[in-house]
């Protein structure tokens, strides 16, 4: 047992946005959701039982988004007119092919269903062990290994027929004027 | 750098825990001051028996004196509920500006007083009111500025502050602003000391209450 040291997490910003960024798919709820990750983290001092916060943080991580999901849902009043909004810090990503590679495969996570979503989000992203994931998820180890590799599947599957090149197509129009040209010209020769 | 997007699971995979992608420098930043100016507590340097029993005459103490502050009220005040005083009218007259503090008026919940917004902002506290709603104690105080718009600033009694989700949550000086509306109005709820604040007004931009809210909670608080 031992009291999180809250100066030791400024070092989890970064794979705790990257998994905030597969949950929501956009950046500006990640940004969002880790602000609101930190700030439950911070408002009383938490013991933790083994070494890894990670594990911990996802664990909140997972809470917040899910009450903040929920909360949404049953909202009657909720869409702010904003005159001012703090947009998400608009740096391209480094290199510009990998940040597109990388945002649509954010967005494909993003589109799982829950629960898949988050264990790949715990596994993948956060790289946390199955049985760490399964403890932050609570749920049983077998259940995360399933739900990870109909994950995987998925997004592979989305991202190969995201980027596979279309068939061509004849505009409707087009096929129209074609076969209304046929029908006249048999017209004509009959 | 991948030329080709993953096409099998274990380039997904290797993609995606190789992935380098930062949050944003605002975001470290944020989360910087976040632990900065977090709440301090003492620790206590118990043994686990010791430090069971202390927590849980601890949660006896909280509860009890949650209960007799705020008055068996209920916690589950809605946001709608906490909001609506602010677009009422004033039905008590106004409070001046304290003698003491000149960021702050004479009227105050539970000691977390209203701000005097007159020289700085040109809102003029015009008015005041006292509700129950839901079990809470309600205390709204009216502002107008010169073209006679006008701003309702409540402040909820008792502990625990009701809790008030959704909107859009902007952060000033460490304190979560959370932005929203309700009946055509903005709103603006943040924490005072424990206390549930709301501001709002017809025809008052989010920025502009932002501002104002910010700015009271910083220096009339502080002081």
């Amino acid at each position: 047992m031992r009291t999180l040291d809250p100066q030791s997490l400024t070092q989890h910003v970064d794979r705790l946005y990257r998994a905030a960024w597969a949950l929501c798919g956009s950046r500006e709820d990640a940004e969002d959701l880790v602000q609101e990750t930190f700030a439950r983290v911070l408002a009383r001092p938490r013991v933790l039982s083994g070494d890894d916060e990670l594990y911990y943080l996802m664990r909140v991580l997972r809470n917040t988004f899910l009450t903040g999901r929920r909360t949404a849902s049953r909202r009657p009043v909720t869409v702010a007119t904003l005159d001012e909004v703090v947009a998400a810090d608009p740096r391209p990503l480094g290199q510009p092919e990998r940040a597109l590679e990388m945002q649509e495969v954010y967005a494909s996570i993003a589109a799982l269903p829950e629960d898949r979503r988050l264990a790949l989000v715990a596994v993948d992203v956060l790289g946390l062990s199955y049985r760490e994931a399964a403890r932050a998820l609570r749920v049983r180890e077998a259940t995360i290994t399933t739900r990870l590799f109909r994950a995987r599947k998925e997004v592979a599957r989305l991202l190969v027929s995201e980027l596979a090149p279309e068939p061509p197509q004849i505009p409707v129009a087009r096929r129209e004027e074609t076969r209304a040209s046929g029908v006249l010209s048999s017209g004509e020769t009959s | 750098m991948t030329e080709l997007p993953p096409h099998t699971e274990s380039e997904l995979i290797e993609l995606v825990r190789s992935s380098d992608v930062r949050a944003p420098d605002s975001l470290h930043r944020q989360v910087s001051t976040m632990i900065a100016s977090r709440p301090r507590r003492r620790r206590l340097a118990l043994h686990p028996p010791v430090l069971g029993a202390v927590a849980a005459a601890a949660v006896v103490v909280v509860v009890a004196l949650a209960v007799a502050l705020s008055g068996g009220g209920s916690p589950t005040l809605h946001f709608n509920q906490a909001a609506a005083p602010t677009l009422r009218a004033a039905t008590l007259s106004a409070p001046p500006e304290s003698s003491t503090n000149h960021a702050e008026l004479t009227a105050a919940v539970d000691g977390v007083k209203f701000p005097y917004w007159e020289d700085r902002f040109g809102w003029r506290s015009t008015g005041m009111r006292s509700d129950q709603i839901a079990g809470r104690a309600i205390t709204t105080v009216f502002y107008s500025d010169a073209s006679g718009r006008r701003i309702g600033y409540a402040i909820i009694a008792g502990h625990p502050a009701p809790r008030i989700g959704g909107g859009v949550v902007l952060w000033r000086g460490g304190v979560p602003y959370r932005l929203l509306a309700t009946n055509g109005a903005a709103v603006v709820t943040w924490l005072r000391d424990g206390h549930l604040c709301v501001v709002s007004g017809r025809g008052v931009s989010s920025a502009t209450l932002l501002r104002l809210a910010s700015w009271s909670d910083h220096d009339a608080s502080a002081s």
